[in-house]
């Protein structure tokens, strides 16, 4: 009997431990560096003894569900990951907690990074708030193959006079796109879906084309001639050099049609680099390649930059264990296996270290893709901003708008949008 | 005045008493969300900076009947309503006729046409998506088959707005179906026997017969259908985000990106107000008639 009260007791003591056992929260995007992360978390669980009960949706419905819980006064999510357009609006709402004091406590170094990085999802007017987590900056998805394949190489030359190569200059590319347009296949893939596949994937079109969304002044520049052009060469490959239905593809129905083999090139987040090559859902492994969208002389570059970063929310339940697992998710040694398991980094050991390019040769041309790209404007209604570019972008691909009316429009917009965030003056 | 007795008082009590839990649950998830929603409305309250400090009157009304995008999406939701509940209508009363009159297999035939309206709309909309994907989906590789151009069904902005509307009749249609053979079977036999002595065809017994004695229950289909109609949200979500362009910007979408993107909810609560206004109307008119068919 005492033996049986012992036991029963101990199995008491036991349900109270387990009971007690932190339990980091953070929600997710179901991403493939969200699931190398799942991977690697029973180290962290083994090491520290504190869950992590990772919530993964999709990216559409994450500031959804992340807007009620920084509003209240204790969310339910320890820790968050904050998509670069968001970070103006949760600064300016105050649902970060400051990182630096922590970052000084412990020693953590934050130097490894890539400034634009630290500039993008790391710090806001000189706080650290949040570590950068994968950087998602876009870059010219492209086939190998076809540029090596000697009836192309001829076929090129006979009607450019030029070699076909790699292209290096944004000209180059359109050219590119239109000889590839041929027999059933076409030259580009776009996503043109509203609001932020159209409109992350036309800004690298305008920095291509050598425009930029603003001035110092935070005056909209993104309806300069140069914008317009580089909306009616997005019009253009979209309507005649791409798939038929391409306006209203987001980036899966897209790569999809790259991965497939329909078409020479796509402009995408790096991320999908990794997916070429795996053979349960790719027919080109080991023909397509990644690099940074060519600008307008070899030396420049149009890709556009992109990262989420980790953050410890205002109202966390317990941010103390959420730190401990940020220190560990971005230690030097979680983050160099996340990026062995494909993951894509933000630390500039990470790019350097030669095990991770021994095992992916591209690290290396998705570095330069990441130092030579540009920033979208981040302010307190960047997703505001999103909304009303996707829509009018959209317009103007469903030839509602001339490109003109449409970028003139978007950029009163923006204008208003800067005024009231206090931006202009 | 007519005299109450202790038992009818007590029997009054009681009833309250069996009411009341129910009656405090409905206030707290119905009535109060509404009437917070309608304090909000009036009031520039962002979640940025939550607050009712700074009042707007009717500011935020008056700013989104000057909205035009907000006034184009309302367009576009009638015309959605009109096309959708029109069709479904047409069609559904078709099939409700034709069931009405098959002797037999009749729980088979119900059970396919219930199966899309037991479907999630999220997962109809990603189905549909699916299917119509214009290079890799299935219809465009069967309309290919035969020698048919591929079409465009969600890139260009008039195709776009019927593939919606289409997809959402394929998806509701069987709920006009299942009312309207409801009212269909409920009718009496007699005036059809009486016809058919007179000699009637079935087309006058259909007109003369059949559309006056189910008019009741075609009010209340109808207007059922338009009230779920005005809300559609999900596969427009799914689909087209509102896209191309602004052709599928249905009103229910654009509130919610007012309040869940530029995270505005006093506008976004002026503007779901004035829809809540609207849906109020019809379904005072829905009361109206169904209190018509009881009688």
């Amino acid at each position: 009997m005492k033996k049986y009260m012992l036991s029963s007791l101990s199995a008491l003591a036991l349900t109270a431990v387990a009971a007690h056992a932190e339990t980091v929260n953070i929600l997710m995007e179901a991403v493939p560096d969200t699931t190398y992360i799942q991977e690697l978390l029973p180290e962290f669980e083994e090491a520290t003894g504190i869950d992590v009960n990772l919530e993964v949706v999709n990216y559409a419905e994450m500031h959804t569900k992340l807007v009620p819980q920084l509003v209240s006064n204790s969310g339910s999510y320890s820790a968050i990951v904050v998509d670069f357009y968001w970070v103006g609006e949760f600064f300016k709402a105050g649902w970060m907690q400051p990182l630096d004091d922590r970052i000084a406590a412990d020693g953590f170094d934050t130097s490894v990074y890539v400034p634009a990085m630290m500039d993008l999802v790391g710090q806001v007017e000189g706080t650290t708030y949040m570590l950068p987590f994968y950087n998602y900056a876009m870059g010219l998805l492209y086939r190998t193959d076809l540029l090596e394949d000697e009836a192309n190489k001829t076929a090129y030359m006979d009607a450019f006079g030029t070699e076909l190569k790699k292209p290096e200059t944004w000209d180059e590319y359109l050219q590119q796109v239109r000889f590839f347009t041929k027999d059933g296949s076409y030259g580009v893939v776009n996503q043109g879906l509203r609001p932020d596949p159209i409109a992350m994937e036309w800004s690298n079109y305008l920095f291509a084309k050598g425009g930029e969304f603003i001035d110092d002044g935070w005056h909209a520049t993104f309806n300069s001639p140069e914008g317009v052009a580089a909306l009616e060469d997005y019009i253009t490959n979209l309507n005649d050099y791409g798939p038929v239905g391409a306006a209203s593809f987001s980036f899966d129905e897209a790569f999809n049609v790259f991965s497939q083999g329909q078409a020479y090139s796509y402009i995408t987040y790096n991320f999908f680099r990794a997916a070429v090559d795996d053979a349960s859902g790719s027919a080109i492994v080991g023909k397509g390649e990644i690099m940074g969208v060519p600008g307008q002389t070899p030396e420049e570059g149009g890709s556009l930059n992109g990262a989420w970063g980790w953050a410890i929310p205002k109202s966390s339940p317990n941010p103390d264990a959420a730190w401990e697992f940020l220190k560990w998710v971005e230690s030097p040694e979680i983050a160099k296996k996340r990026a062995l398991l494909g993951g894509s980094a933000t630390r500039l050991d990470v790019f350097d270290d030669a095990e991770v390019i021994a095992k992916y040769p591209q690290t290396t041309a998705l570095k330069e893709l990441l130092l030579g790209s540009h920033n979208f404007p981040t302010f307190t209604y960047t997703p505001q901003f999103v909304e009303v570019l996707g829509r009018e972008l959209s317009l103007a691909v469903s030839g509602e708008k001339s490109a003109q009316e449409a970028l003139d429009a978007a950029a009163a917009e923006f204008d208003e949008l800067a005024i009231k965030d206090g931006r202009q003056e | 005045m007519a005299h109450v007795t202790t038992m009818e008082r007590e029997n009054r009590r009681f009833g309250w008493l069996l009411t009341a839990p129910g009656l405090v649950l409905l206030a707290a998830v119905v009535l109060f969300p509404i009437v917070w929603a309608g304090i909000t409305s009036f009031f520039n309250y962002s979640l940025i900076f939550p607050g009712y400090d700074d009042f707007a009157g009717l500011g935020n009304y008056a700013k989104a009947a000057d909205d035009g995008e907000f006034l184009h999406s309302a367009w576009i939701t009638l015309l959605f309503v009109v096309a959708v509940v029109g069709i479904q209508f047409v069609a559904g009363f078709v099939v409700a006729l034709m069931l009405n009159d098959a002797r037999r297999g009749k729980t088979v035939y119900y059970l396919i046409l219930l199966c899309p309206l037991l479907i999630n709309p999220v997962v109809v909309g990603l189905m549909w998506r699916m299917i119509l994907h214009p290079t890799l989906g299935i219809v465009n590789w069967l309309l290919g088959s035969v020698g048919i151009e591929p079409v465009n069904w969600l890139g260009a902005p008039d195709m776009a707005f019927w593939t919606v509307v289409l997809v959402d009749i394929w998806h509701q249609v069987s709920f006009m179906v299942v009312l309207l053979l409801a009212g269909l079977s409920a009718l009496p036999a007699e005036p059809y026997e009486a016809a058919r002595v007179d000699g009637a065809t079935p087309f006058q017994r259909f007109w003369h017969i059949t559309l006056p004695m189910m008019k009741p229950v075609i009010v209340v289909t109808l207007l059922i259908r338009m009230i779920f109609a005005i809300k559609t949200y999900d596969i427009i979500y799914i689909m087209t985000r509102g896209g191309p362009g602004v052709a599928t910007d249905l009103i229910s979408y654009f509130i919610y990106r007012r309040a869940f993107v530029s995270l505005d909810l006093g506008e976004a609560c002026a503007m779901a107000a004035m829809l809540l206004i609207v849906i109020a109307g019809l379904t005072a008119v829905l009361w109206r008639s169904m209190r018509q068919v009881q009688d």
